[in-house]
């Protein structure tokens, strides 16, 4: 699952990071705003995802592998 | 952009850094700016002479330690001109995100009552729903009426007393009782405040609405102000009129 997973960094680090190097005394339309709003949304979503494929994990019982990594 | 602004805007961003390799942190740090930058839309929206002319900072914190300084102006400007929104919220701390309103009315839960502190017409309304000999007592010391002079008040209303058209006296009388009844239909006259407290959160439809109903509830209330006069030149005539509108749908 994790291996699948697709590598990204969550959309609010990276808008965050780009709003606050921007100077933004006023001047976000409403649109600015609703697409903000919507990067919101996708973020969140990205964690409750994350959250819950991390409990899956954790609810997972182990298995016995059928190769032992070298090392072991 | 003046240093000081630089070196506030500086350290607003120093403390973001510091934390924003963390998902739900940065949902909560956009989340910040969006709300802020939405408040900021509005002061323009509603209040585009005095953004122009404004002056405070974007970064600085101000009265209300949660907000900059814009932001604490633009609370005051809809204070001052749309609604009291600081009305009762002296502690800095106090967030506005999602804010309450404090009722305009008496609160006849939880408020202890004095009927020498009411307005005379709020009083002579607490007759009706409010049933309590020490009304009749304060009429009877301070303006020598008395109960047994007047017909029974009627358990409860008419049916038709809600129905009838509101014009003139009588749309002052029922003003006075739906007033006191909490059951005008507008929040800054029917909200308890212990309880039911209305909670808003910031959009253009509520703002225009606390705003248009704040106006409202002010002149509903100078209406009622109307009763007094006639009150205090015939007291005897207006607790007939409004006895008489309750229990008949008439007046005398």
């Amino acid at each position: 699952m994790l291996c699948e997973a697709g590598e990204q960094i969550n959309p609010a680090i990276v808008l965050a990071e780009e709003l606050m190097r921007k100077d933004l005394r006023g001047t976000m339309d409403f649109a600015d705003i609703e697409r903000a709003e919507n990067t919101l949304i996708a973020a969140r979503t990205e964690i409750e995802r994350v959250e819950r494929q991390l409990n899956q994990i954790i609810k997972t019982q182990p298995q016995p592998g059928r190769l032992i990594p070298p090392g072991f | 952009m003046p240093f000081d602004e630089r070196l506030h805007q500086a350290i607003e961003y120093l403390a973001f850094k510091s934390a924003n390799a963390d998902a739900v942190r940065a949902c909560a740090s956009v989340e910040k700016i969006v709300s802020e930058q939405k408040k900021f839309q509005y002061f323009r929206q509603f209040f585009p002479e005095e953004w122009n002319k404004s002056r405070s900072s974007f970064f600085k914190r101000g009265y209300y330690h949660n907000y900059s300084e814009r932001l604490n102006e633009f609370f005051s400007l809809v204070n001052e001109k749309m609604f009291p929104l600081l009305a009762g919220w002296d502690d800095p701390e106090t967030e506005f995100e999602y804010f309450y309103i404090f009722s305009l009315n008496i609160d006849l839960c939880c408020e202890d009552i004095e009927y020498e502190n009411l307005r005379v017409s709020y009083a002579a309304g607490l007759l009706f729903l409010f049933r309590d000999d020490e009304i009749w007592e304060y009429f009877e010391s301070n303006y020598q009426i008395k109960r047994e002079d007047f017909p029974e008040i009627n358990e409860s209303a008419h049916d038709n007393l809600w129905h009838l058209e509101k014009t003139g006296k009588v749309e002052a009388y029922l003003n006075l009782f739906e007033l006191v009844d909490h059951s005008t239909g507008n929040p800054w006259l029917d909200t308890v405040n212990c309880r039911d407290n209305a909670c808003f959160d910031w959009t253009e439809d509520n703002i225009r609405f606390l705003a248009e109903s704040y106006r409202e509830a002010a002149a509903l209330l100078d209406q009622t102000a109307g009763i007094d006069e006639l009150f205090a030149e015939n007291p005897r005539a207006v607790l007939l009129d409004l006895i008489s509108l309750w229990n008949d749908v008439k007046l005398p």
